[in-house]
């Protein structure tokens, strides 16, 4: 008996091995976001493709795959990473560079894959995954009156009570500005503009601290995605900045009394990185050229309130509506980058981020050790 | 009188201090066999990564390296005004040559991370090199400063100057908001930028105040628990265990739920009339918050070292300080409490030293004090890639907790500990 279960053992042990090393392994968040990777776009092209695409979770950040990559042991494919990721990960080395136009595919009507993405890539090593929105939304039954635009999210005096926001400074200097009465210009870089300068930031954090010190206003901080929503229904805070997945969840899944604003939201994306010498990266390449496509990206929006990175996938999604899993919602309202909700909005700029991000940072931190 | 006189010998003729130190060096190496696994663990689990963060805490050679024209130029410039056209010059060299072996991005990191902006200008740089539009023969100075206002900032370089040499302790410095000016002096970073110190003293502050709530609660809960019958004891450890076996996150919610301002524990206030419905207490997302749910996470961590102190401590003891004529205060504070003290060194220290590298519970319920030093290492890990800040950081930390542990046994004596 005993020799069997360690024949046993070491057979499943030769077996896990010999599958994985056939598999194309991609890390990404987990959850929700992760299922929808999953089902809308992952098991579609393994399928197609006849390989196995293993989803595994990981926690944001460089560090495990530059740790896997000083070990010696990369054991990842591809990485669903942030746009300053990305840049990074490209200077250090970590990342495949790609040739857009050659290694993706063009879109139906013949666009080039470069000219079909919604914002330039930040650098070579990503393929544009998704854009999704810092807006902010309220509770309807706690907030009396109707907060329309970013500079109600600041009115303490006509829409009384705390706010959540998020933890770090990340997109709330810009929305502070926003509110402060910047035009954001084109993307957003009138914000920017006004961030690369001393005054500016300090008009940010001013901004943020007279809400954060007022009686009739107050602050709790954010970290994780699923508080916002939270904070909002429990009525700890009548308004709270967040993810615009979470408070779709929140509405349509669960029937919560939450209305998001769109006005002054900040577009932030996700990318696919290749890793560089990872253990399966020819079909890796391939699997990415073919979840990257019009038709499978626009699949991940079945399943959750993100918008595909190609234009031309939104086509897909206006055509069959309504495109929402339980096949009554219609999910173009609710895309981040449907012409209704990006009448005012900024596109949260990676290269300002990772050039300032440290000093920021501290500053950010220092406004909040102050309150 | 000699020693050979004294020879006592073995049956087989050899002398018997030989013969007994050959059977126990045999013995010596099998203990020594035995230890191996766990000293070779302990090795490269503990001592290895220990020396090769310190040695990355330190070591700055790749820029030294990358940039060796710019720094030799470097070495008669004062630092007061711009520098002269020779340093421009070899940086443009030095800086080409990166970007011939694709290494210019890792320049721009590494500067970065010294003075955040780096990375554009750097990348507008390399985009000139890269489409031939740099003059060789014009002066690199004006060409340089012209593409963007930073490289005629003079901090820009002075930055670039600071890290020359091969080895540095700025990173120690950057985590008491202290660099090297241009002097060679150390000086204070911005008054805005001043954050380290802050978290310094408020992760310690947050440590020391769990340790000493965990106390005050976990010795009551111990003391009970070693003299209670079986029976109830038995219930009662089950109490104490059972938020251990839960997952952190999760009691971490729960205390979010009870705590916040619309929560349970408020309403219930609003409810009986203790407080009114507009005028309720904050107790989430502020140090009260941290200080309850770290204090019930942490608490188990005090009771289980307390309690096997406790359980071997004879109740005949206390009766005998009793009927000696003490009061029940007088024979629990001279008879039992010195016997519990190993137990309560044991608790406090495991308390401390995982108050101090705690991050995620003050995260989520601290709100603005809620970032701790930790929170600074894992954000230099996992965001910026600056490794050898975080390990300078981390080491910080380790020195602290070793300090502690010393002041711990001049007190009270480490021989003292008694984890059960």
């Amino acid at each position: 008996m005993k020799k069997l279960t360690k024949l046993f053992l070491a057979l499943s042990f030769a077996l896990s091995i010999t599958t994985s090393a056939f598999a194309v392994t991609v890390a990404s968040w987990g959850g929700a976001y992760t299922e929808s990777q999953k089902l809308g776009y992952g098991d579609p092209t393994a399928s197609k493709l006849g390989i196995e695409i293993n989803w595994v979770d990981y926690s944001g950040g460089l560090s495990e795959i530059k740790a896997q990559k000083e070990a010696g042991a990369i054991t990842w494919d591809i990485i669903d990473v942030f746009a300053f990721d990305t840049i990074n990960g490209c200077d250090e080395g970590i990342f495949v560079e790609f040739d857009f136009d050659k290694d993706f595919p063009a879109a139906p009507d013949g666009t080039p894959a470069s000219k079909d993405f919604f914002a330039p890539m930040p650098s070579k090593c990503a393929v544009g995954n998704i854009l999704y929105s810092w807006n902010y939304a309220y509770n309807k039954n706690n907030v009396k009156g109707t907060p329309k635009t970013i500079k109600d999210f600041f009115n303490t005096k006509k829409f009384p009570g705390k706010r959540a926001i998020y933890k770090s400074a990340l997109t709330n200097l810009e929305i502070a500005l926003a509110a402060d009465g910047i035009k954001p210009g084109k993307g957003g870089e009138k914000i920017y503009k006004a961030l690369e300068t001393e005054k500016g930031v300090q008009r940010a954090m001013d901004k943020i601290k007279a809400l954060c010190t007022d009686p009739q206003g107050g602050c709790v901080f954010w970290s994780a995605g699923a508080q916002p929503p939270e904070l909002l229904m429990s009525g700890e805070v009548v308004m709270a900045t967040g993810w615009n997945g979470r408070f779709f969840n929140a509405i349509v899944g669960e029937g919560a009394p939450l209305v998001q604003v769109w006005d002054g939201q900040g577009l932030d994306y996700e990318y696919f990185a290749l890793v560089k010498g990872g253990p399966n990266e020819a079909d890796a390449k391939k699997a990415l050229a073919m979840m990257t496509n019009t038709e499978m990206l626009a699949g991940s929006a079945k399943y959750i309130a993100y918008a595909p990175y190609r234009i031309s996938s939104l086509d897909v999604i206006k055509k069959n509506e309504p495109w929402y899993k339980d096949g009554k919602t219609e999910m173009m309202p609710q895309m981040p980058t449907a012409p209704n909700n990006t009448k005012n909005y900024f596109l949260v700029d990676p290269f300002f981020w990772a050039d300032n991000g440290t000093e920021l940072g501290e500053k950010w931190e220092a406004m909040k050790a102050g309150l | 009188m000699s020693s050979e006189t004294n020879k006592i010998l073995t049956t087989d003729g050899i002398p018997l201090e030989e013969s007994l130190k050959k059977a126990e060096r045999k013995n010596k190496i099998k203990a020594f066999l035995l230890v191996c696994p766990l000293l070779l663990f302990l090795i490269i689990t503990y001592v290895f990564p220990i020396g090769e963060m310190f040695t990355r805490s330190i070591d700055d050679k790749m820029i030294t390296n990358m940039l060796p024209n710019t720094f030799k130029s470097m070495e008669s410039w004062d630092g007061q005004d711009m520098p002269e056209e020779s340093v421009f010059e070899n940086f443009y060299i030095d800086f080409k040559k990166l970007v011939e072996n694709k290494e210019h991005g890792k320049l721009a990191q590494r500067l970065n991370k010294e003075k955040n902006g780096f990375n554009t200008i750097l990348k507008k740089l390399f985009r000139q090199i890269q489409r031939n539009k740099i003059d060789e023969n014009g002066s690199f100075k004006d060409q340089i400063t012209s593409l963007h206002k930073r490289f005629n900032d003079i901090e820009y370089w002075r930055a670039i100057k600071r890290t020359a040499p091969p080895y540095t302790m700025a990173k120690y410095l950057k985590g008491m908001d202290l660099f090297i000016d241009e002097n060679g002096g150390i000086a204070q970073v911005e008054e805005d930028r001043r954050i380290h110190r802050i978290l310094w003293l408020r992760t310690l502050e947050i440590a020391f105040f769990v340790t000493v709530f965990c106390f005050l609660m976990g010795y009551p809960i111990a003391h009970l628990l070693a003299t209670l019958p079986m029976k109830y004891s038995n219930l009662l450890m089950i109490c104490v265990l059972l938020p251990f076996w839960t997952s952190l996150l999760v009691r971490t919610a729960s205390w979010m739920i009870l705590l916040q301002q619309q929560g349970i524990v408020n309403d219930f206030f609003v409810m009986i009339g203790l407080v009114s419905d507009d005028n309720r207490p904050e107790m989430m997302y502020n140090k009260v918050g941290t200080y309850v749910a770290m204090t019930q996470i942490l608490l188990p961590f005090m009771v289980l070292p307390l309690y096997s102190v406790m359980k071997t401590i004879s109740p005949s003891l206390m009766r005998a300080g009793k009927s000696l004529g003490g009061t029940p205060f007088v024979a629990f504070w001279k008879v039992y409490f010195p016997l519990t003290i190993p137990g309560i060194g044991a608790g406090c220290l495991l308390v401390f030293i995982l108050a101090i590298g705690y991050y995620i519970t003050p995260a989520l319920v601290g709100g603005a004090s809620g970032t701790l030093i930790s929170n600074q290492i894992a954000y230099h890990m996992k965001t910026t890639l600056d490794w050898s800040f975080a390990s300078a950081m981390g080491l910080m930390l380790l020195t602290g907790v070793l300090v502690v542990y010393w002041i711990y046994n001049k007190l009270v004596g480490v021989d003292n500990i008694k984890l059960g």
